[in-house]
Order: C-alpha cells, then structure tokens, then sequence
C-alpha cells in the first residue's frame, strides 16, 4: 500500500489558545476507509480540515501523496491543482458547501477550477447527477432544496472533481434514515472502486459499517485507540472514558439494568 | 422522586392578551418574506408569455421599455403602458391585482412623495385648483405630478415583471451572458443564499424566544434582545463566510469563478424583440404626434 497521508507529531492551537489537536501520529494508506471518531469538540473536523490543507498544524509535519503539507507548497500553483484534484472535502454543514447559483453550477465548480472544458464538465456533472439520481435538482437554487437534498448535491460537488481520496465531516449528520442508506452504498460503491475516505463522526454504526480501520481521539484531542473497528468497539471501558458510549438505564417490565449507550446524534 | 428539573408547576399558564408580541411579529414577517421568495420561484417557473423568454432578452427589452416611459410626456400614452404591463402581467399568469397593488402601494407612494411639491404653486405656477390655507395645488403642477408618478409606476411594473417572472438563477445567468463579471454574479449568488440562511436563523432565534415567553415583554428588553441577537447573527454571518471560503479553496478555488452560461434564444425572443421595437416606436410616435406637448 502507499501512504497518502503521513501525519508525525502534529499538535493544533486555536488563536484562543485552546489545544485541538496534541502529538497525532497516523498514516492513511490509499484504499483505506478510516473513521476518526470521538467526541463534540475532541478535534476530528480540525484533524479533516488538516488533511484538507485548510488548517495547518503548530508543531509536528504532514505530508500528501509524499509532499509535504504546508501553506507554502499549497501556494506553488502546480502542486494546490494536483492536490484539490486528488482531494475532496464534504463539510458537515451542505450549507457552507453549496454556494453557486443553481445545482449545476456546485456540480460545475469543481472541475471548472481544475481547468477542464465545457464538454468534459458537463460529461462530468451528468455522470454524477445520474449516479447520485439528482437530475431533477440541477436547474433549482441551493436554498431551496431539502436537507438530504442539499447533502447529496454537496457529495456531488466532490465527486465530479473525481478525488482519489474523500473527505467526509460527519456524513450522516441530519439525514434522514433513507438518506444514510443512499450515503452508505455511496461509501460502499467509493470502497469497491478503491478510493480512501477518511470520515469524522461520532456516529459508531455507520462508522462500523462504513470502514474498515477506525481511530479514536479523546477529550484531551490525543489518538487513544487505532485499529478494526470490531477490536475498537469491544473496548469499551475506553469508549466510556472518550465519551463515546455512556451508562444508560433500561426498564425492561419490572426489571431495571444500566448498560453501554452509544451517541448517534449530534448534541447541541 | 421527580427531580427538580422535571418539576411541572402547578400554576396554570397564563393567558396571553393584547397585541402579538415582537417575537411572533418578527418571526411572522420572515416566514412571510423567505415564503414569498420561494412562491416566486414557483411563479417564475410556470408558464406564462414573460417566463417562456430568453432572461437575457427580457432585461434589456424591459430596460428599453422603462427608458421610452420616460421619454413619453402624454399622459393618456402613459396609461396605455401602464395598462400594458397589467396586460402582460396577465399574460405571464402573474395575478393582476397583487401586481397592481404591489406596483401602487411601493412605486405609487414613492412617486408620490417625490412628486408632490411639483404640484404646488411654488414649483410650478398656473391655474390655482385647490387651496390649502399657504399650499396652493396647481393644474400644470399637477399634470407634471401625475406624468411623473405614471413614469414610475410604468418603470416599476416592468421591473416587477422581469422579477416576477424570472427565476433568480436564470436572472443571474443572464447577467454572466450579457458580460456582467463571474465575480460579481456568484458574489450576488452567495448574497441571497446568505440573506435567506440568516432569515431562517432569525426566525428561528425569535421563535424560540417566543416558546418561552409568557408577556410579549418591555419594549426596552426586546430593544436590548434584538440587539443582542443582531450582534450573534452578525457573528455568525463571518463564520459562515469563512466556512465558505474554507468550503470554495477546498474545491480548487483560485480568485476566479468561471461558469458554464447555457442560454439559447428562440425565433419566439426573436418575434418578442420585433414587436418591442414596433412597441416603442409606435408609442414615441404617437406620443409626439397625436399628442404634441
């Protein structure tokens, strides 16, 4: 395998001065799934935004594609192109994501920064509106399409890019439960065709049943477990203590007993 | 043992009197304005004569009317394109009474502030029809007034149309098509999608406030909330602006924003821009001749 990404020592504080990230060390090797996991505020969406070259670490290096990572190399024309070309990042609000004119246009945006022609865009935005089945939605305005709407059009603006490697922000975040279905046999077809995708959530089924490598970050935005999400889950006095799951009462008839309780919802 | 967080009061609520409160009011008016953005859409989209044009040709011809308007000085031809645009208002499915108070209740009463003192004697003098003690109304003021005020209203009615009856994603393609900067016009995309993300938070924000409000409050905290809420949205609006940005490099963002513009005119735009053009010479000609000022 060949790593994509090689993170050493990486530490991230806020301008407020609160730590978000302390001393990662991972590799994320082409064809992986991988779920970063943890819980609200444990720093999964700046360790994305990294990968994403959006945010830049304090101390410690990243490397892509065997680069180094830095708001110097991203500046080198050469290098941005080849890299937002090989790279895609779905945010975990479609809002922030969807802001062009009309479907087509988000679908367009992509490959038109990459430079290709009217033909080949619109090859690309009519393969991926067919495959994502949102033909209908390409002539509306963002804001007036639903939440799984507007989710769907977001991955589609990724995936005309056609990245070798997917970032995905808390993918099931608001989506209904047919819409996390479509979103798993999306991940799923991403899997067969041997892409990476790198998720962030705190949503342990679909991480489960989405990936096949899951690592967890604690409150304290450090690495505490790295491994098959099955090994991962059976530890769960671990995932108690990174706020994962939580002792939650039951009462069965008469019966009362406390057991582990994963969080699938975002907490506000 | 229920604990206090759970408590229920026995008291039983009180019940709300008087006017609706500022909350309600304001939650009201930004349901109303975001429903009112997305039902012209549903307008835009249906098919009537203005809708089933080329955006681009709409523009420019509308523009064009509105500069003959006011080039016209006859009053009678004045009404004749204020009866037009109804006619076409009609035409495009658009309800005529709402187009007709929507143009009189925004451009009427605009056209009528500005107009006013060229009605009075010490603007315009001539025959004196009305005396109001010191302000004295006068029939050449009050010709200019009323020709001033059709000008407006016929300017404003075909604006309305083309808003009306224009999808605001093929308004902006019109613009990108007619050389308008991609800048500006994704610039302007972002602008309304930003407005109506905020007008949705807004409402919501006064909505829950409303949940839990049992008085419509003072007027000093309300003044005081609203502030304080304006100051959050702002807040807001700047982190939206950076997840944008954040969300747009991501994407291969580098300073320009090129676009796909599919704009196609039909022998339908080709017949519309002919009977424009017949349209506007017949009423510049028939204004100078049949009624000479």
């Amino acid at each position: 395998m060949t790593a994509e990404f090689v993170l050493t020592d990486v530490c991230h504080t806020y301008g407020t001065g609160l730590d978000a990230l302390d001393h990662i060390a991972l590799t994320v090797e082409a064809g992986q799934h991988v779920a970063i996991v943890g819980a609200n505020g444990s720093g999964k969406s700046t360790l994305l935004k990294m990968l994403d070259g959006l945010v830049f670490c304090n101390a410690g290096t990243i490397t892509a594609f065997g680069h180094p990572l830095t708001e110097e190399t991203l500046e080198e024309p050469a290098f941005r192109r080849e890299f937002r070309s090989r790279v895609g990042f779905v945010f975990q609000d479609a809002d922030v994501q969807l802001f062009c004119n009309t479907a087509f246009d988000e679908l367009a945006f992509g490959p038109l920064q990459l430079g290709l022609g009217p033909d080949e865009v619109r090859a690309r935005v009519a393969e991926v509106a067919g495959a994502l089945r949102i033909e209908k939605l390409l002539d509306r305005a963002p804001y007036t399409l639903s939440g799984g709407e507007k989710k769907r059009v977001a991955i589609a603006s990724v995936l005309t890019m056609r990245p070798q490697v997917l970032l995905m922000d808390e993918p099931t975040n608001a989506l209904d439960p047919r819409s996390q279905v479509w979103l798993l046999d999306v991940l799923d077809q991403w899997k067969r065709a041997g892409r990476t995708v790198v998720i962030a959530t705190h949503d342990l089924s679909a991480a489960a049943e989405s990936c096949d490598r899951m690592i967890v970050l604690s409150e304290e935005h450090a690495v505490v477990a790295d491994g098959a999400p099955e090994d991962v889950l059976a530890q769960r006095d671990l995932l108690l203590s990174v706020n994962l799951i939580h002792e939650h009462a039951h009462r069965h008839g008469a019966d009362r007993h406390v057991h582990p309780h994963a969080h699938e919802h975002e907490h506000v | 043992m229920i604990p206090a967080l759970a408590h229920i009061s026995d008291a039983a609520p009180r019940k709300r009197s008087g006017p609706r409160s500022l909350a309600r009011r304001t939650a009201d008016a930004i349901g109303h304005a975001v429903a009112e953005v997305l039902e012209n859409d549903e307008l835009a989209s249906s098919a009537g004569l203005m809708q089933s044009l080329d955006p681009r040709i709409k523009l420019v011809s509308v523009l064009v009317f509105s500069v003959v308007a006011s080039f016209v000085h006859s009053l009678p031809m004045l009404l004749v394109l204020i009866v037009a645009t109804m006619a076409l208002a009609a035409a495009s499915r658009v309800s005529v009474a709402s187009f007709a108070r929507k143009v009189w209740s925004s451009a009427g009463f605009f056209g009528l502030l500005l107009s006013a003192p060229a009605a009075t004697a010490w603007i315009t003098p001539g025959e004196i029809l009305v005396s109001l003690g010191p302000l004295s109304i006068t029939a050449p003021g009050l010709v200019i007034a009323t020709r001033l005020i059709a000008r407006v209203a016929v300017g404003a009615g075909f604006g309305l149309l083309v808003v009306w009856t224009t999808r605001w994603t093929d308004l902006l393609r019109a613009l990108s098509a007619m050389g308008v900067s991609d800048l500006v016009v994704a610039t302007l995309a972002m602008t309304q999608k930003q407005i109506m993300s905020l007008l949705r938070t807004v409402e919501n924000m006064h909505l829950a406030r409303e949940s839990r409000m049992l008085s419509g409050g003072t007027a000093r905290d309300n003044r005081g909330w609203v502030i304080e809420r304006m100051a959050f949205v702002a807040r807001r609006s700047m982190k939206t602006a950076d997840d944008v940005y954040d969300a747009m490099l991501s994407r291969g963002f580098s300073g320009a924003m090129p676009s796909l513009v599919d704009l196609h005119a039909t022998t339908r735009d080709l017949a519309w821009v002919i009977a424009s053009v017949a349209a506007c010479v017949l009423a510049l000609g028939v204004d100078r001749m049949v009624f000479p000022v």
